[in-house]
């Protein structure tokens, strides 16, 4: 029963990652012979073990070593945004309560409803140099910051778009745990920050992990949102890769930038793993 | 007599709220800072989750906006026209509503099953599995490109609407697999047995008690299928260009193209769909069914 998803996701992206990984190292015949007779720049392998001529190409590009750190600064400014604004609203809502905290958590999670390219778009005309944030700054008479185009506008996009997911997972994890804890540390005088630091944050250890994890993955691999809102150069290696596919057809290349990322969001899922078996065998499951 | 308990009830909850910050805090003063700081806090939420939405949508109705005025300079309503006699725009319009619950339907037949194995059995590989069909979304499509590409016209699915709608299933699969397990696992195995017992068939058992338990976690993970269907892009541009076009691969044309205004009333009808759906799916997406789903058992 469990196997028709399993084979579909094998047959349509365990194959191609396999022919794509081939590719990258020099291995040309076959499915990839057409892709490897049109592109440029393309390796080919003389030997049985490949060459990783293609991956020099792209780590001695300075171009790409810049959009690398591009996309590892934003990724880990957006993860710890996002998680600092989701535990503020999943604390205020578990230790208040309260119609403004429902607020707040409804508004957090409105992101939820909008389709990507949509949100990249809005955020991108409400901080562009014609938007509303410098027209207001122009009603006072100064001079606004215009973000449209920058990296700051894909951080915003970024934790705009991820934030709804963040705060569900938070504010579930915080929620399930229980009042009595939670008066007992009250009652032995502990105040709003103590009870956060070392009883919410310890209980609500997975759903955080998970929270953070999954929003440095999707945000590392993100294509949209920089794509609208950053800047031609240096952005993020999403746009870059697409780039190097379509614009400047070196496929092999472009390959190499999608592992690249695939590794690193592989680092982050690994971490996301090891602590979901940890809770698992504290709990007994495994 | 209903103004005077209209007048008691904010009082009451005034005094209730009064004491009980008091109690919670070091003081008064404490107090006040934190309420001014949650206030802050509310008007900065709003401004930057509703703002650009708002922005946007206002230009779907504006003849010109100059800068930095914080009016347009005229109402129209000539940008809707514009969209719905653009043949291309109404077929893209069409195609995602096509395309999308089908999308759904397919993914769902091939994953519930799946889903009601991972919940219920304990076999090889299990979690190597469940982590498994997340790694797809780890990897950037894009990457994909070339590969996907000499597949699709190896099997003949490029350009076809069947190989769209294979696209946009990969990307469904994590929803529609761990969402309605963790849904699955949390009906009780003793209602299953007790129904068993009174002599209800197995396929009777699992769709009077197991599938309408987790007819909730389903319900969110169609909504999250759909809309992951509704708004993918790159895989369908790959696939469907130059014959297929849906509402987002559109939108890619239409901001570097059209006026900004026709970009906004495309932005708006492409939101109703997801937004009737969320809010229908509102209460359970926000109950946790979808943060159960993504906690690995």
């Amino acid at each position: 029963m469990a196997l028709p998803p399993i084979l579909l996701v094998l047959l349509f992206v365990g194959f191609p990652v396999v022919l794509a990984l081939a590719f990258s190292i020099g291995f040309t015949g076959g499915l990839n012979s057409i892709v490897a007779m049109i592109g440029l720049n393309v390796h080919h392998a003389d030997n049985w073990w490949g060459t990783f001529a293609a991956y020099a190409d792209v780590f001695s590009n300075a171009q790409f070593l810049q959009d690398l750190l591009v996309t590892v600064v934003v990724t880990v400014v957006s993860a710890v945004v996002v998680l600092f604004m989701a535990m503020g609203i999943g604390l205020y809502l578990r230790m208040r309560g309260g119609w403004l905290a429902n607020v707040l958590s409804g508004l957090a999670v409105v992101p939820l409803f909008i389709p990507v390219v949509i949100a990249s778009w809005a955020i991108l005309t409400f901080y562009s140099g014609d938007g509303f944030v410098r027209s207001v700054f122009a009603l006072v008479g100064l001079q606004g910051p215009t973000w449209g185009y920058t990296v700051i506008a894909i951080v915003i996009g970024s934790v705009w778009t991820s934030l709804p997911f963040a705060v569900l997972m938070v504010a579930s994890g915080l929620q399930a745990i229980p009042d009595a804890m939670i008066e007992a540390a009250r009652d032995a005088g502990a105040g709003f920050v103590r009870i956060a630091y070392s009883i919410m944050m310890p209980m609500a250890f997975i759903p955080i992990v998970i929270a953070g994890t999954f929003t440095a993955i999707g945000v590392i691999g993100s294509f949209t949102v920089p794509y609208f809102t950053g800047p031609n150069a240096p952005t993020m290696l999403g746009v870059t890769l697409t780039n190097y596919f379509t614009t400047y057809n070196e496929p092999q290349q472009s390959i190499v930038m999608a592992f690249t990322i695939f590794i690193a969001a592989a680092g982050i899922g690994a971490f996301y793993v090891w602590a979901n078996f940890r809770s698992a065998k504290e709990q007994g499951r495994v | 007599m209903a103004a005077t308990t209209e007048q008691i009830a904010p009082e009451t909850a005034a005094v209730r709220l009064g004491s009980e910050s008091i109690r919670r805090s070091d003081g008064r003063a404490g107090a006040v800072l934190g309420k001014v700081l949650i206030a802050i806090f509310v008007v900065f939420m709003v401004l930057f989750i509703l703002g650009p939405l708002l922005w946007l949508a206002i230009h779907a109705f504006v003849t010109n906006w100059t800068f930095p005025n914080l009016w347009p300079d005229g109402w129209t309503m000539r940008w809707w026209t514009t969209v719905f006699s653009d043949p291309a725009l109404g077929a893209a319009v069409q195609n995602s509503l096509v395309i999308s619950p089908i999308v759904v339907l397919c993914s769902a037949l091939i994953c519930l099953p799946a889903a009601y194995a991972f919940a219920r059995y304990d076999f090889f590989a299990r979690r190597t599995f469940l982590v498994g069909l997340f790694a797809t979304n780890a990897f950037p499509k894009m990457g994909l490109f070339a590969t996907l590409a000499s597949l699709f016209y190896a099997l003949n699915l490029m350009n076809t609407v069947v190989g769209i709608v294979i696209v946009q299933i990969i990307g469904t699969v994590v929803f529609m697999t761990w969402i309605p397990a963790a849904a699955f696992a949390g009906v009780p195995r003793s209602l299953e047995e007790a129904a068993r017992d009174a002599g209800a068939s197995k396929i009777r058992v699992f769709f009077t008690i197991s599938l309408r338990m987790a007819l909730p976690g389903i319900l969110v993970a169609a909504v999250m299928s759909f809309l992951a269907s509704f708004d993918e892009a790159q895989g369908t541009y790959l696939v469907g260009a130059p014959q297929y076009f849906t509402m987002p691969t559109e939108m890619y044309t239409l901001v570097l193209n059209y006026p900004k205004q026709v970009a906004a009333v495309f932005s708006i009808l492409l939101s109703i769909p997801s937004v009737v759906l969320m809010l229908a799916a509102r209460k359970h997406i926000m109950g946790g069914q979808l943060a159960e789903g993504f906690q690995i058992r």
